[in-house]
């Protein structure tokens, strides 16, 4: 978990409503809570705030990532609403496990300064959740916020890992003012 | 005019008997052809994920680069417009049709009609399902899918939202972000199998099911919407002269869609009557 960053951004003034996908009964994976974060480096006047995740892998199943904040106990039950905590959710389009022989899948970094390719596909990438109104929620009720992501599988192979399904390096929370 | 292609949505197609059999007859043919002919389904599809890995998805830093970019939807552009060319030639009627997975149609039935029954005038329908060559130790075999709920698909307001982002890094990440969701609703989990799912839920598949190219046709068009608001040339400069392998463009190349040779239709109504003899 990264400190609380903050920066301006006029390119960014416009708020994108989250996709709110019902859950469907599919696999939940194993759920993840963050220490508690601090909010005191935001100043409420923000016109947009998101939920950035990087470093997040996609080489397995493809899942919907349903964040919810100060609510440790959100499952995939938990009705996606605001006074739930409900901050949005982000979706990873898996690579399905690896399909290639020994090393094929095998991340190797930084990229050499003499390779012509881009970086391998499966690099691990970032997510925003645009989360605006939870996260002025979160700043009404309190100076910190805990951050909860229930990992749904929507599809995948019988190369995935079905229970290990989000890893991710850091969530950061950035205020647009 | 007589040059440009109107790509239509799946829904003005099924109403089309003419062009629907033109795009069957397409898929058809490109599905029939051996998997090493370079014209085929197998060979084509097998640019994206198995066996090739060319497609883009995400941000992704390049020899030089200080930053990622993210060439997901000039990367997919172009691989259409490369997949429409084999697809007119084998049938020059035949054009891609986009699945507006937003439309009332999807929200109660889901994937289209046309590419969800089997069987088409007697036959295996080659909307339905698409040839998948042998992968590690399992052997040839057809596309599958089990799609979710048609309520849970994204909405025309969720669409809207996008159109109105001014940054093309911002549009381009949360527009991936609802693709990433349909790859993930109409692939879904067997059933019967909790391991296994359908092919457009994973990045090594997906292209083989012929619901793939009518999606990406989606994403496409809506970023063609986003750009006749935003503009054509709204993309990040050290963007333009990124490659787009192995299509032979720059990004730069495939900004404007007309300079491509195709155009979105919202309707389509075609009267004809002869000429003189």
């Amino acid at each position: 978990m990264t400190a609380v960053k903050k920066r301006t951004a006029s390119a960014a003034k416009k708020s994108a409503k989250q996709s709110k996908v019902a859950a469907p009964a599919y696999r939940v994976a194993e759920k993840y809570s963050s220490t508690s974060l601090s909010l005191e480096g935001i100043r409420k006047g923000f016109t947009r705030a998101d939920l950035r995740f990087d470093g997040v892998d996609h080489s397995q199943t493809t899942y919907e990532a349903r964040v919810f904040l100060n609510n440790t106990n959100a499952s995939d039950k938990t009705p996606t609403t605001l006074d739930q905590g409900f901050a949005g959710s982000f979706h990873i389009f898996g690579h399905g496990g690896c399909l290639g022989d020994v090393g094929h899948c095998e991340v190797r970094g930084p990229r050499r300064p003499f390779d012509p390719r881009p970086e391998h596909p499966l690099t691990p990438v970032s997510k925003i959740v645009v989360a605006t109104d939870a996260i002025r929620r979160a700043l009404d009720k309190g100076t910190t916020v805990t951050v909860t992501v229930i990992p749904i599988v929507l599809s995948g192979t019988k190369l995935c890992d079905y229970e290990k399904v989000l890893k991710f390096e850091k969530v950061s929370v950035i205020a647009y003012q | 005019m007589a040059n440009l292609t109107l790509r239509p949505s799946i829904e003005s197609l099924e109403l089309a008997p003419d062009q629907l059999q033109a795009l069957r007859d397409s898929y058809g043919k490109m599905q029939a052809l051996r998997g090493d002919d370079n014209r085929s389904w197998v060979h084509q599809a097998g640019l994206h994920g198995f066996p090739q890995w060319m497609c883009w998805h995400h941000g992704r830093i390049g020899q030089g680069d200080p930053l990622p970019y993210n060439l997901f939807l000039p990367w997919h552009r172009a691989y259409l417009l490369y997949w429409e060319n084999f697809m007119k030639d084998q049938n020059g009627q035949a054009v891609l049709p986009w699945w507006d997975w937003t439309s009332d149609t999807s929200h109660n039935i889901g994937v289209p009609a046309s590419f969800s029954q089997p069987q088409a005038d007697g036959q295996p329908s080659p909307l339905f399902s698409g040839p998948v060559p042998a992968l590690l130790s399992d052997p040839p075999r057809q596309t599958t899918r089990f799609p979710g709920s048609p309520d849970q698909l994204p909405t025309p307001d969720q669409v809207e939202n996008l159109l109105a982002l001014t940054s093309f890094v911002d549009f381009t990440a949360q527009l991936e972000d609802i693709h990433d969701f349909i790859h993930g609703w109409t692939g879904g989990m067997d059933p019967n199998n909790p391991d296994q799912g359908g092919d457009m839920g994973n990045v090594g598949t997906a292209a083989y099911d012929p619901i793939f190219w009518s999606h990406h046709c989606m994403i496409d068009r809506i970023w063609y919407l986003w750009q006749l608001r935003q503009g054509v040339n709204n993309i990040p400069d050290d963007y333009t002269d990124k490659a787009l392998a192995p299509f032979g463009q720059v990004v730069n190349d495939v900004l404007d869609i007309n300079r491509l040779g195709y155009e979105y239709v919202a309707s389509q109504q075609v009267l004809t009557t002869a000429g003189p003899a």
